[in-house]
């Protein structure tokens, strides 16, 4: 099997395209709110358990969807409410805590919990997600057993938008996130 | 790297492009056998790493896996992220606007025929498996770095590459030389999740 060998984009190409993607991403306002329509396939529409929470004007704050593979979908538009964020998890049967973290800040006290399992033997993020997944989070709420907490701490940057997500699975109780100042990145731990 | 692309740190995404374009490049042509076609993946992955950004996971290694897992999905449904990004590629640049030169253009051809022998065994292995040979063996993934690419546990990549082997040697088209998968020689027994 005589595999071609590794080949550059051709002169100018590499330069052409990174003007081409740098300049659309330029264009994209960093919001997620037009994906709401996204967030339910129309075929996995009768199966899932959709929840959103309303602003007073336009998209919801968030929505959470329950799909028929026990994947949990999460948007999040504004980062506002993450107890009513974490209720509605909860109600879907992910035994979560949920907190947002602006930027310059992170959870205290640290750890949270006395054991926090690997992403290998918990792995609460599902990352990639599967194609039918399109929301900006998945989490799998099965890999939370008896005893264990799902402990989900999402970044928001200064425009109160949601940039990563941190998510573990905790042994005992979880403290509570405290906000404390950090130089660290976001969502170090 | 990995926190500031996914806080939209635009510098941290041309960087990005920088390190990884060629890799995506050459891992969407052994997927479309295209060069052009190629380079329009090369875009649609990278317009596709920035929507997808806040999934980063904020520790890990290296973007590669995680790029070239997005590029095996736009190279199988170029027509789905395609779509998704209509307004952008009309606004592509084509290839036209760059000189060619003939010896490259010359190499490229017999790539692409090459790589079309190439592809009559390979296109009888079920898609996963080309997948999955496609990240370990052409793009020198190891087994866990293709787990992360494809979203699937360690042990499948393991089980569809091992699938994949025997097929193609079943067949007559893998070398006696294969490259050796990093990882390839793990514990006989591994838990999969």
């Amino acid at each position: 099997m005589n595999i071609p060998a590794e080949r550059d984009l051709p002169e100018g190409r590499h330069r052409l395209l990174k003007e081409f993607v740098m300049t659309e991403i330029a264009k994209r306002p960093r919001t997620r709110m037009s994906r709401f329509t996204l967030l339910v396939p129309a075929g996995a529409l009768a199966a899932a358990a959709v929840v959103a929470a309303p602003l007073l004007l336009g998209n919801p704050a968030y929505a959470v969807d329950r799909a028929s593979d026990g994947l949990i979908d999460i948007t999040i538009n504004e980062a506002k409410d993450p107890f009513k964020l974490q209720a509605d998890l909860q109600a879907l049967g992910a035994k979560v805590v949920v907190s947002y973290v602006p930027s310059g800040k992170k959870c205290g006290p640290e750890p949270r919990a006395t054991r926090f399992l690997s992403n290998e033997e918990a792995p609460l993020s599902v990352f990639p997600p599967p194609e039918s997944h399109d929301a900006a989070f998945v989490i799998d709420p099965k890999v939370i057993k008896e005893g264990q907490t799902g402990v989900l701490e999402f970044s928001v940057s200064d425009d109160e938008q949601v940039a990563g997500i941190w998510a573990r699975v905790a042994e005992g109780p979880v403290a509570d996130c405290r906000l404390v100042d950090t130089t660290d990145a976001p969502l170090s731990h | 790297m990995r926190a500031r692309i996914r806080l939209g740190d635009q510098a941290a995404f041309s960087q990005l492009f920088d390190e990884y374009a060629k890799a995506v490049y050459n891992h969407a042509f052994r997927l479309t056998a295209n060069w052009p076609e190629a380079e329009d993946v090369v875009a649609l992955t990278f317009l596709e790493a920035w929507r997808l950004r806040g999934r980063i996971d904020a520790e890990g290694g290296s973007l590669r896996p995680w790029l070239l897992g997005i590029a095996t999905n736009v190279a199988r449904n170029t027509r789905r992220a395609a779509r998704r990004h209509d307004d952008a590629l009309a606004r592509m640049p084509r290839g036209g606007s760059v000189p060619d030169f003939a010896d490259e253009v010359v190499g490229r051809v017999d790539d692409a025929e090459r790589l079309s022998a190439i592809k009559q065994a390979y296109g009888r292995l079920r898609k996963q498996e080309q997948d999955v040979f496609a990240l370990c063996v052409w793009a020198g993934l190891d087994y866990a770095e293709a787990a992360e690419a494809l979203g699937v546990p360690v042990g499948t990549v393991r089980s569809r590459l091992s699938r994949a082997r025997k097929k193609l040697a079943g067949s007559g088209e893998l070398p006696a030389t294969t490259r050796q998968v990093t990882g390839d020689r793990g514990p006989a027994k591994e838990e999969i999740r």
